[in-house]
Formats: C-alpha cells, sequence, structure tokens
C-alpha cells in the first residue's frame, strides 16, 4: 500500500491495522507539491496494490509515477486507485484544474482539507472502499477498525473544540494558505499569508499591508509550518509584537506529530500556548 | 511615503553596503575573467552547512558557520590552484564543475534529511526585504576587515600572483559571498556584484575611477529598484535584479556617445530602431496573415493598452458579444470571490456554516469557475473570428508600413528599375524623406 503523503498513510493505517503494510512517498516535513519522485518510488508502485493520494491538484507529479510504474489496477480508475479528496467539500476555489481530468473536475482549490478532522470521515470511507474492492475477505476487520477510529476521532474533536474555545475569531497570520479547512473546523480566524505565490518571496507592500492588518486587528499570533522560511516570519512577529508558532501542516511535520490524532494534538497545543498568557 | 521610507531604509543600508565591497571584488572578477566563481563558492558554503546540518549542528550555530567556512576556504585552495592549471583549459569551466557538484553535492544530502532542504534554500535565497540593522552590524565590521587587508596589500591582491596571495584573494572573497548571499540571495549578489562593476569599467580606465562610477550606479541603481518594488508592488530581490538589467542596457545603449562621433551614433542608432521596428512590423503581418488565429503579440498588447482599438475591426455584433462576455466573466469572478468570502468570514462570525451550506457554496464556486471560463472562451473566438476575416488587407496594410518605416535605400534600388517605374519611385521617395 503506498499513498503520496504521511497523513494518508496515518489513515490508511488507521483503516487497515495490522493487515496492512503501509509506506508513504513523500518523506514527512518535505513539502509535497514539490516533491521529485525517485526511481526507487516506481519500484514500490510496481509491488503497490493500492494508492492513495491527496488529488485537488496538491501531488500533480503522482500521475507521471504511476504512468511509469505500469499496472491497470493502481491507475486512474483503477480498483487499487484512491483520490482521498473524493466527495470532500472544497474551499477556496478559484482555477481551473491542471490535473488530467476524470469527469469530476473538481478545480484548484485549496488542497489542505485533511486539516479538518471531519474530513477524515470521507477520507477513511475513500480508502475503505478500495480496500474492499481489493481485498473483500478482510472487510470486517476493516470496517471495526475505521469505526473505532472514528469513535476516538469523534470525542477527540470535541475535546480539541472545547480547548480551541477560546480562540474563536482571535485574528492569526500564517506564511501559507494551508489551513482554511482547520480554521472553519474550530472557527479560527486566518486573516491574511506572508505567501503571495509559492516560491514568490512577498512584496513589500504586501508585508506593510499584512503589517498594518496585524496592528489594526491586535494579532498577536504568527504561523509557519516547520519547513517554510523562518525569516520573513520573525520579521512581522518582531515588527508587530507577535509571537512565532510552529505548526504541523502534514503527521511528521514536528515530531510530535506521529500520527493523526498527535497532529492535531500539537497544533491545538501549541496554539493555546500561544494564546495562552496574553 | 511615510510608510515605505520606513519600511525600505534598512534594506536601503544593507544594498549600500553590498555596493560598497561587492562592486570592488566586481571590478578584481572581471579583471581575472572569473564571472560565476560568487555562484561556486556560495554553494560551497551551503555544502558546508548542509554537512553541519546533517551531522546535527542547529541552524544558526557556531559549528554550522565553521563547517561552511572550512568548506569555503577549501574551494579558495582549489580555486587557487586551478589559475596554475588554467593554461590550457579555462578557470570559468572548473568553476562552473565546483558549482554544479557542490549543488548536486547538497541535493544528494538534503535527500537524507528532509527538514534541511529548507534551511540550504535559506542560505542560498535570501530576502533583503526582510534583513535590517541586526545584519548590518555583522557585515560591516567583516567587511571593513576584508577592504582594509585589500587596502594594505593592493599590489599583491589586484594581479594573478603566488599561489598564496591567489588563496588569500579567493578566501577573503569567500567570507564576503558568503554572508551576502544568505542575506540577498544569489541573484542579487551576482547582480551587485558584476552589474556596477561592467559600468565602471565601460566608463573608465583607471580602477579608482571604475570603483566610483560602480559605486554610484550600484546606489543608484538600489535605491531605483527598492521603489520600484515598492510602489509596483514586487518582490523585493527580482525587482533590484531586473533594475540592475535596465541599469546595463542604459548604460550600453549611451557608452557610444560618450566614445566621440555623436551624430554618426545618433544616425546608426537612428537606423537600428528603424529596421526594428519595420522587422517587428513585417513579423506581425505574416503571423496574422498566416495564423490569424493564433497569438498576435503586437495587436494583443496595443489591444491592451487602448481596447478601443478593437473597435477599428469589430463589427457592432462582435463588439456587443465581446463586451458582455467581459462583464458577465467578471461578474462570475466577483460571485466567486463573494462566495469564497462569506464562507471565510462564516468561519469565525456568526453561526458556522454547516456542511451541506459548505458542500452548496463549494459546488457553486466550482460552477463560477466554469462559467467564467466559458466566457473567456467566447472573448477569445469573437476576436479570432474578427482577425480571420481582415487578415488580408491588415497584413498588407502592415507590409506597406514595414517598407514605409525600415531605411531602405530606395534611389538606389530606384535606379536599377525600368524607366517608366521611375517617376512612381520618385514619389514613394519623396514621402520617406519629408518624414
Amino acid at each position: 500500500m503506498i499513498t503520496t503523503t504521511t497523513d494518508l498513510r496515518s489513515l490508511t493505517e488507521m483503516v487497515g491495522g495490522d493487515l496492512l503494510d503501509v509506506s508513504n512517498l513523500v518523506p514527512a516535513n518535505f513539502d509535497a507539491e514539490e516533491y521529485q519522485s525517485k526511481p526507487q518510488d516506481v519500484l514500490r508502485l510496481r509491488n503497490a496494490r493500492l494508492v492513495v493520494r491527496v488529488g485537488l491538484d496538491y501531488d500533480l507529479w503522482f500521475d507521471r509515477l504511476l504512468q511509469a510504474a505500469g499496472g491497470r489496477d493502481i491507475q486512474r480508475g483503477g480498483g487499487g486507485y484512491v483520490d482521498a479528496s473524493y466527495g470532500v467539500a472544497a474551499l477556496e476555489i478559484r482555477g481551473v484544474s491542471l490535473g488530467t481530468g476524470d469527469g469530476h473536475a473538481h478545480g484548484s482549490a485549496n488542497p489542505h482539507y485533511w486539516l479538518d478532522p471531519r474530513n477524515a470521515e470521507l477520507i477513511t470511507a475513500n480508502i475503505f472502499a478500495a480496500l474492499a474492492r481489493i481485498d473483500p475477505g478482510n472487510v470486517k476487520i476493516y470496517e471495526a477498525n475505521r469505526q473505532a477510529f472514528l469513535a476516538r476521532l469523534d470525542r477527540k474533536i470535541t475535546e480539541w473544540e472545547t480547548r480551541l474555545a477560546p480562540l474563536k475569531g482571535m485574528t492569526i497570520v500564517a506564511y501559507h494558505n494551508s489551513w482554511p479547512y482547520f480554521a472553519r473546523r474550530f472557527r479560527l480566524d486566518f486573516a491574511g499569508f506572508l505567501e503571495i505565490k509559492p516560491g514568490v518571496p512577498p512584496t513589500p507592500s504586501h508585508l506593510a499591508g499584512i503589517i498594518q492588518t496585524m496592528r489594526k486587528r491586535g494579532a498577536h499570533i504568527v504561523v509557519r509550518e516547520s519547513h517554510e522560511p523562518d525569516r520573513d516570519v520573525a520579521f512581522v512577529a518582531q515588527r508587530t509584537g507577535a509571537s512565532v508558532v510552529v505548526l504541523a501542516a502534514t503527521v511528521g511535520g514536528l515530531p510530535a506529530a506521529r500520527d493523526y490524532f498527535s497532529l492535531f494534538e500539537t497544533n491545538v497545543g501549541a496554539l493555546i500556548d500561544a494564546a495562552g498568557p496574553k | 511615503m511615510i510608510e515605505a521610507i520606513e519600511f525600505l531604509w534598512p534594506p536601503f543600508l544593507v544594498a549600500v553596503c553590498l555596493v560598497g565591497i561587492h562592486v570592488y571584488f566586481g571590478i578584481q572578477v572581471l579583471a581575472r575573467n572569473v564571472i560565476f566563481v560568487d555562484l561556486a563558492l556560495a554553494q560551497i558554503a551551503a555544502l558546508g552547512a548542509t554537512v553541519a546540518f546533517m551531522l546535527g549542528h542547529p541552524a544558526q550555530s557556531l559549528a554550522t558557520y565553521g563547517y561552511s567556512l572550512g568548506f569555503t576556504l577549501g574551494a579558495a585552495l582549489l580555486l587557487a590552484f586551478t589559475r596554475h592549471w588554467a593554461k590550457r583549459v579555462p578557470q570559468e569551466a572548473l568553476i562552473g564543475v565546483i558549482y554544479v557538484v557542490a549543488a548536486a553535492a547538497s541535493i544528494l544530502l538534503i535527500d537524507r534529511a528532509p527538514q534541511g532542504a529548507e534551511h540550504l534554500k535559506q542560505i542560498l535565497t535570501g530576502n533583503i526585504l526582510t534583513s535590517g540593522l541586526g545584519e548590518v552590524a555583522i557585515i560591516v565590521p567583516l567587511y571593513v576587515g576584508v577592504g582594509l587587508v585589500h587596502f594594505l596589500l593592493p599590489s599583491r591582491l589586484m594581479h594573478a600572483g603566488s599561489l598564496f596571495w591567489e588563496f588569500v584573494f579567493y578566501s577573503t572573497f569567500g567570507l564576503v559571498v558568503t554572508s551576502s548571499v544568505a542575506l540577498a540571495g544569489v541573484l542579487l549578489v551576482f547582480s551587485f556584484l558584476i552589474i556596477p562593476a561592467i559600468i565602471g569599467v565601460m566608463f573608465a580606465s583607471s580602477p579608482s575611477k571604475q570603483l566610483a562610477i560602480g559605486w554610484a550606479a550600484g546606489t543608484l541603481t538600489s535605491a531605483v529598484g527598492l521603489a520600484a518594488s515598492f510602489v509596483l508592488d514586487l518582490p523585493t530581490g527580482a525587482a533590484i535584479v531586473c533594475t540592475f538589467g535596465a541599469a546595463l542596457a542604459l548604460a550600453g545603449a549611451a557608452y557610444p556617445f560618450f566614445r566621440g562621433g555623436r551624430l554618426v551614433t545618433l544616425g546608426i542608432a537612428v537606423r537600428v530602431a528603424r529596421w526594428g521596428c519595420a522587422a517587428v512590423i513585417a513579423g506581425s503581418a505574416l503571423q496574422l496573415a498566416f495564423a490569424p488565429r493564433g497569438d498576435q503579440p503586437l495587436m494583443d498588447m496595443l489591444e491592451t493598452v487602448a481596447p478601443s482599438l478593437r473597435s477599428l475591426y469589430f463589427t457592432e455584433v462582435e463588439a456587443a458579444t465581446y463586451r458582455e462576455s467581459n462583464e458577465y466573466a467578471e461578474r462570475h469572478r466577483l460571485a466567486a470571490e463573494q462566495l469564497i468570502e462569506l464562507e471565510r468570514r462564516r468561519r469565525t462570525q456568526g453561526e458556522a456554516l454547516d456542511d451541506i451550506e459548505v458542500r452548496r457554496i463549494s459546488s457553486f464556486m466550482k460552477s463560477y469557475v466554469e462559467m467564467r471560463k466559458g466566457e473567456h472562451f467566447v472573448m477569445a473566438e469573437v476576436r479570432a473570428r474578427a482577425r480571420e476575416r481582415i487578415r488580408w488587407p491588415a497584413s498588407l496594410s502592415l507590409v506597406a508600413l514595414a517598407l514605409l518605416i525600415a531605411p531602405l535605400p530606395w534611389r538606389r534600388l530606384g535606379a536599377r528599375l525600368p524607366h517608366r517605374f521611375q517617376p512612381v519611385l520618385r514619389a514613394s521617395q519623396r514621402s520617406t524623406v519629408d518624414r
């Protein structure tokens, strides 16, 4: 079983339990949008019975890799192919999808949908459906695993929502726009982003605008992911007196974020710590 | 205005410091013909930092700096040696090899430690906009020290000499480049190094005058680039690099006027400009005639500047369709933006949207995107058809215009033609001369 990212790996493991051997292509803490595949990846895909990808144009490089690997079952439309974004309500749709379409053109929406824990229900449903196709003998075990996972997730979401309640409406600025799904679930206000387009450094008037917004709204949290540059974030934080919070947008993004649950535990804890004393 | 100055003066100060030391080294680098040596040294320093990172040292630690410095000094030694080998093989080729291998080696190392990727990027990209007084306090003593060494030992360091003095030159240069690249990025540092130095070398022959001209040009260009980046809302480093490019083009255009024969130069410039215009117009005519549905860069550019030009060749129906589609496309864009904004607002304000509502918003956004795409298709189709209709008369007129603009020797051509064409030609001649 191959997934593109660590998040999907963690979710696939939640459904598969001990029955599956799951590995991810993009290492933890690596920007999956800029991943360059290696020869070994093709080999690993040749032996894979199930592939799970993020979709929404997030891992476009995966298409070419699949082509190189061959094997009809794991190609788009095959029994072992899972686009985990299927059925997810996408946010911030602005452009038209760049990927090779398969009928449900989802447009280039914001792809960080796994950061809304409620979306895990749909993601695991997609994974479960594929597992049921390729391994019908163990369907009952997969179903039981998934139900146990969802029950635990449900309790946890309530807990996280309660813990983050004091931060409701608090203005936060982030480096990259990874957080709309997270913000929607936990009712946080991400008011601006330092990075306008991936790979393009912020312009002076954009930074000035962000600083002005932060001062006006009394924002005192700037979020960055651990693989993002700290200089620009530190610059803004220093000018506004805000504190920098490093969050994990993927499993493994921080050492403490070992699986899908601890990913949210870590982020919730970091945000509360940053907002707490003020 | 005050906000802009408050924002831009620290990077400007950094730029002045960088120009100060780099123009000097740039003149040296040009004289030695090792143009890309700064890229190689920066990449080697990055490789050193990557190795330190792999061994578990934190990014900003003394150990990392030590590794970086050690690698740079090693490269300096290598460069000093290659100076002596470089009889048969140009030294620039070896510098290229150092750069490429160091870059590839860093990628291999980073592949084993993904969290180092960002670290490596930081060493090589920098962002002059977010640099400030803290950085100035570090680089000024360093640059003054290096400058002092070069000021006291000019005769030994100016020209290629013994292995030792070559090593001193490259290691001091490595020290400077390592710190400046982390601050401003490879592209900007290369521009600081080479472009003002070229301008200095173009307009003066004594080193002190070259330096003075380079400093003045570098400082002025940095100021213009920073201002442009603020006013036009562009990424700062890239904006300054392009301004430096423009400054060099300007200096290149001005150069012939400083080297005597101003009238002759002006004459040549006018002829070149006329040929250039004629070539562009004739090329557009060909493109319009044979691929009317393809891109028409000249027409597209003119129509972007003055959209009313379309009324010259659109029929009334076409103009109306085009206008309507444009309005609808804008309306769809706004509608989609409003939905995005509504969803964003409701994350924190009022009742939270439930999943079904979000799903509906999501599908509306998709529809708007598709509808907007459809309107853009209609606009492109209307324009393509209109251009197809007028392609022959329009391209023939463009060819005629190109012939009029081109400085063709009508008189000489005319003399070769049979006698009965002479009056026609004389008339056309008069019209070109009058203009």
